[in-house]
């Protein structure tokens, strides 16, 4: 067999799938399904409510959902278990159902592989949601929510396998970043079992013979279980886990962010290190965790109202797009480029190039930019985690012409905003205790007679995002939503 | 079907509402209101016939354009003549939506709002 099966079996650490209750569970062949339907029902009140009930974003279940309690929960459960939201994901629900009529035939575009694509949605999703305000915006939220599930039904009754989580969704390569940070990964429990292996069941999926047709899916993105490596690309849908006849694949804890620092060849991935697309994606999560938080600022906006002012423009587009472009764009290529640079200078005999050396660090930034999108969900989270009670009650008013579920205790809503920033504070400096690690393992990794100098410039780097990082979330908040020169 | 249910629920509870057959008349003082200085909002509410509303249990809230943000809730004082009255405080800089909901006397609900953009601290 090949000699790249190198997944190690890890006898100290927990395997979620051996313990009751959630072995027993994840082993469910409708496990997935069990998640997926309330997710489904959760996206139905959010389209109904979005389209249908009030417009006011704090009474809607579209937007109190979404902004609140999805995006939260989806960072929470990154950091607590996994990529739970992607295995729940109901779009591939309505998916499956759109595969029974329809079957793919096509493969996706060679000249459309890699995250590039996806890479500009996301970038293009944050955007339009600062532009035009979504989270102001229920029924602009139910639309969008319709739309993602439509676009993932085209593309995926078009194009074989999971074309559309893998080389389009922008949530998913957010979650894909994001889950390098998660303290499970499915692997492979015993290499000479899958040496052994001749039929390869974990991608190929299972067969029946008579009528031929296909029992249980293999992994649809690509990954073969006995060289995967890490969770980039993995939607945690367990397909894998189900397909293979050994059951011989694990749900392991391990150190979170540990993988970012495997040079090890990843299936259907390759070398994390000789992925430019994948590390301007790790660049990306992490600016773009200050953008979105800085966005919600005081500063923020009177930073635009001067930048408006000064190119004469009475739009917030080139406004916004201008942040967008320093933030995301001229900021991280300057500030990588001068640690690079430095890095190179430092550390004698580097035999790889400035972008080598800056794709090789970029992915040490990851932590940090976890820790800041986790301070700012979380804030949301946890400030207005019991709105769900009014909002819901509030629904029912809407529904049924009067109070079913009681009137709504608008005074429900969460933390006071002042309790949390201790937590916040926790969260960020946890990521940059994480990012400085990985810089400090990176130089070790790839310089180890000068690691400490190579390291310098990287953790100056790290040092400046947390320290924006806090100033940003030390800011008065200021909602704007329709007032960009009111 | 369940969100084909609900709705139908959402559609004719929209297409029901007596909130239509209101006119609300909005005053604020200080206009435009400060962030993190009290506000007295005045409303006067009418039947479609033009006259007054009285009787109603109503409270008010302001609530901020970001969902999940705290809201201001303040109980309305009825002072006749269909005038109805709330004082609360912003308490922060940004867009604002006052809200007035509650019972009329005969049992139905009423939901009024009032979109106040750009509340700002007052300067200097």
């Amino acid at each position: 067999m090949s000699p790249a099966f190198t997944a190690r079996p890890d006898s100290h650490h927990v395997d979620l799938l051996r313990l009751p209750l959630v072995g027993s569970f994840l082993h469910w062949r409708h496990a997935r399904l069990a998640l997926q339907l309330p997710l489904l029902a959760l996206a139905g009140l959010v389209v109904v409510h979005g389209l249908f009930g009030p417009q006011l974003a704090p009474r809607n279940l579209a937007t109190v959902l979404t902004s609140i309690h999805w995006r939260g929960l989806l960072i929470v459960a990154l950091l607590g278990v996994g990529n739970l939201f992607c295995t729940g994901c109901p779009m591939m629900l309505v998916r499956d159902a759109g595969r029974r009529v329809s079957h793919p035939a096509l493969r996706w575009p060679r000249w459309l592989r890699g995250k590039w694509l996806a890479l500009a949605l996301l970038v293009l999703v944050l955007f339009a949601y600062e532009l035009f305000d979504l989270w102001s915006l229920p029924r602009a939220t139910a639309w969008l929510v319709l739309g993602y599930f439509a676009l993932a039904l085209v593309v995926d009754v078009v194009f074989a396998g999971a074309s559309f989580c893998k080389h389009l969704c922008p949530i998913g390569q957010f979650n894909f970043m994001a889950s390098t940070m998660s303290p499970t990964e499915l692997r492979v429990t015993d290499v000479s079992t899958c040496r052994a292996c001749r039929t390869a069941d974990c991608i190929k999926g299972q067969y029946e013979v008579r009528p031929a047709r296909l029992v249980q899916r293999g992994c649809e993105l690509g990954l073969f279980l006995p060289v995967k490596v890490g969770n980039v690309d993995c939607t945690m849908c367990l397909d894998c886990v189900h397909a293979c006849p050994h059951d011989n694949i694990a749900l392991v804890t391990r150190v979170p962010g540990a993988e970012l620092l495997e040079t090890r060849r990843r299936s259907g991935l390759g070398r994390l290190i000789q992925r430019p697309d994948l590390a301007v994606l790790a660049v990306v999560f992490t600016f773009a965790a200050l953008v979105n938080a800085f966005a919600m600022t005081s500063p923020a906006f009177a930073a635009e109202q001067r930048i408006a002012a000064a190119l004469n423009v009475r739009s917030e587009a080139p406004v916004l797009a201008l942040i967008f472009v320093v933030g995301l764009g001229i900021a991280p290529a300057v500030l990588l480029g001068t640690a690079g640079v430095i890095t190179r200078g430092l550390a004698r005999r580097e035999p790889a190039t400035l972008r080598h050396t800056i794709a090789r660090y970029a992915f040490a930034l990851v932590p940090i930019g976890f820790g800041i999108w986790l301070a700012h969900y979380g804030f949301h989270l946890l400030t207005g985690l019991a709105t769900i009670v009014p909002v819901a009650q509030s629904a029912a008013i809407d529904a049924f012409g009067r109070a079913a579920l009681g009137e709504p205790v608008w005074r429900w809503v969460g933390m006071q905003p002042s309790s949390v920033f201790p937590i916040q504070l926790g969260f960020v400096l946890l990521g940059a205790a994480g990012s400085f690690g990985l810089v400090h393992a990176t130089s070790l990794r790839d310089h180890p007679s000068t690691a400490t100098q190579a390291s310098l410039p990287w953790l100056a780097l790290v040092a400046l995002l947390t320290t924006t990082a806090l100033w940003i979330l030390s800011q008065p908040m200021e909602m704007r939503a329709v007032s960009f020169f009111g | 079907m369940l969100a084909c249910a609900v709705s139908a629920a959402w559609a004719a509870g929209c297409r029901s509402d007596p909130s239509d057959q209101i006119t609300a008349e909005w005053t604020l003082e200080p206009s435009p209101p400060l962030a993190g200085s009290d506000v007295v909002a005045r409303i006067t509410l009418h039947d479609s016939a033009r006259n007054p509303v009285v009787g109603a249990k109503l409270h008010l809230e302001g609530q901020m354009s970001h969902p999940g943000m705290t809201p201001v809730v303040a109980d309305v004082i009825e002072r006749g003549d269909g005038i109805y009255e709330g004082r609360m405080r912003l308490t922060m800089d940004g867009d604002w939506a006052l809200v007035l909901s509650g019972e009329l006397r005969d049992g139905s609900r009423i939901m009024k709002q009032l979109d106040v953009a750009g509340v700002h601290r007052a300067t200097g």
